[in-house]
């Protein structure tokens, strides 16, 4: 599976889904394997397990507890059948397909993005920070970097041929914007400081000067 | 046509694996060869960035062996060589995505299209080693003269002949010869005894790499550089052919001469 933060209101929560775990060994090898894979930056956002049916012993629970403390994170809550569902800002960190936090429209990320972190929104996204070589926006809105957007972005990822990317200083690795995919061409050293925007115009990934 | 699977490992890590896959893939290309180089460090991809070819990459060697893309669609083409293709590893997923396995059946698959399938192994002896190792035929070993990376460079060489891959060949590379002849940089002679292990190329320190590195150039295609010069013999090397080893002589000799026609100018 992949890591991915995914953005709601608020601090976040990580969900570790231990339902389809058979037996207690597997319980604990699957959330050794889940917490190897979070990124630092969530490991102070508490964490959820969701044992489904089955039930814990005191001593099991100890142990699962032992095991999150050697990463880092502390346990908030167990999860099963008969509890109550969780608030909409609980992240599952262990599933492959990722669940697009339902939050309001626009996004606000306010740090740096980099080599290998991905943000998914689904609505508009707005980032107070650098995006490095690496680094992956997506969004299904627009997406607006405040600051130099040197990784990969994809806005419109549904489908919306009108999304645009904005940056104060925009030097992509990659641009993509709905099912158009386009890179900067070869050998091309343009030095343009204003801040610019990409958008599609006539089937083509096009870059202006944006105006306020 | 059966392609051969040559995986590019070290153990220890910045000793130059990475330069090497793009160089050594880059000469053989440059042979009429038809090559492409494998990435395997998931999470910490940078042949991509060595090779220049970062912007290009759509889908990655975890999207491959998850059956999300074809092959074909997750293959660069290099933009100076057309014989020379790039499979990217994947740089946001889990790098656990991928089993030796799926590895073994991705370098199968790569066989029927290509010659030389060079695999860029990661740093380290866990999963991702595992993985490049997987599908290999033979192993080349890269190490630096240093004591540290020599003593991880036959732990690797152990760990290959456990996974039976019993006759890998030694790069040694970064060498600097006038402290080697001063007695300050372990010999190749040494090394070898170490590892005994049949040694394949000598490649000199140079700073021509440094500069290719950053501008995505391998320095094979430019014959001023030393070091390009010595994976052009290793790739000749791996091909077949006979070529005498690099000798300590041949930059004093190439210092002479600069000296010699610096005089003749003035």
């Amino acid at each position: 599976m992949s890591v991915e933060l995914l953005m709601g209101g608020g601090g976040s929560e990580l969900l570790v889904d231990l339902k389809a775990c058979k037996g207690f060994g597997a319980m604990k090898l699957e959330m050794e394997r889940s917490l190897c894979n979070v990124d630092h930056y969530l490991l102070e956002s508490p964490v959820n397990i969701d044992i489904g049916s089955k039930r814990l012993t005191e001593r099991q629970l100890r142990e699962l507890e032992d095991i999150m403390l050697s990463h880092g994170v502390h346990l908030k809550n167990v999860v099963s059948n008969r509890s109550p569902v969780l608030s909409g800002n609980t992240i599952p960190i262990n599933q492959s397909v990722a669940e697009i936090a339902e939050s309001g429209d626009t996004v606000l990320l306010c740090r740096n993005l980099r080599s290998g972190q991905k943000v998914l929104a689904q609505g508009h996204m707005v980032i107070l920070g650098d995006i490095h070589p690496g680094a992956e926006v997506v969004a299904g809105g627009n997406i607006l970097v405040m600051g130099a957007l040197k990784g990969l972005a994809h806005a419109g990822v549904y489908g919306n041929e009108s999304a645009v990317v904005a940056a104060i200083l925009l030097r992509p690795t990659q641009l993509r914007i709905a099912d158009h995919i386009t890179r900067s061409p070869d050998g091309e050293d343009v030095t343009v400081n204003n801040p610019e925007v990409a958008r599609i115009r006539a089937g083509k990934v096009v870059i202006e000067r944006l105006k306020f | 046509m059966k392609g051969r699977v040559l995986v590019i490992t070290s153990g220890k890590g910045g000793v130059g694996k990475t330069t090497t896959t793009a160089n050594l893939g880059t000469a053989l290309t440059m042979m009429n060869n038809k090559v492409v180089l494998l990435d395997t460090d998931i999470g910490l991809r940078n042949l991509d960035v060595v090779m220049g070819l970062e912007n290009r990459i759509v889908f990655d060697v975890v999207d491959v062996v998850t059956g999300n893309c074809k092959i074909k669609q997750a293959l660069i083409k290099d933009k100076r060589f057309d014989g020379l293709y790039l499979l990217p590893a994947a740089q946001t997923k889990d790098k656990n995505a991928v089993t030796p396995h799926q590895m073994k059946n991705l370098t199968n698959e790569l066989r029927k299209d290509f010659d030389f399938i060079l695999v860029d192994c990661p740093a380290g002896i866990e999963q991702g080693f595992k993985n490049a190792i997987a599908g290999a035929d033979d192993a080349i070993v890269v190490a630096t003269p240093e004591v540290s990376s020599v003593r991880d460079a036959d732990r690797i060489i152990g760990l290959l002949e456990a996974a039976g891959l019993t006759n890998s060949r030694l790069i040694i590379n970064r060498l600097r010869p006038k402290m080697v002849k001063k007695g300050d940089m372990m010999d190749i002679d040494d090394i070898i005894d170490i590892l005994s292990i049949e040694l394949l190329g000598v490649v000199p320190e140079d700073e021509a790499i440094v500069v290719s590195t950053n501008r995505g150039e391998p320095a094979v295609m430019e014959n001023s550089s030393r070091a390009g010069e010595a994976y052009r013999r290793v790739a000749r090397r791996l091909i077949g052919e006979e070529i005498p080893m690099f000798s300590l002589d041949d930059s004093s000799n190439l210092m002479d001469k600069m000296k010699k026609m610096f005089k003749l100018a003035r």
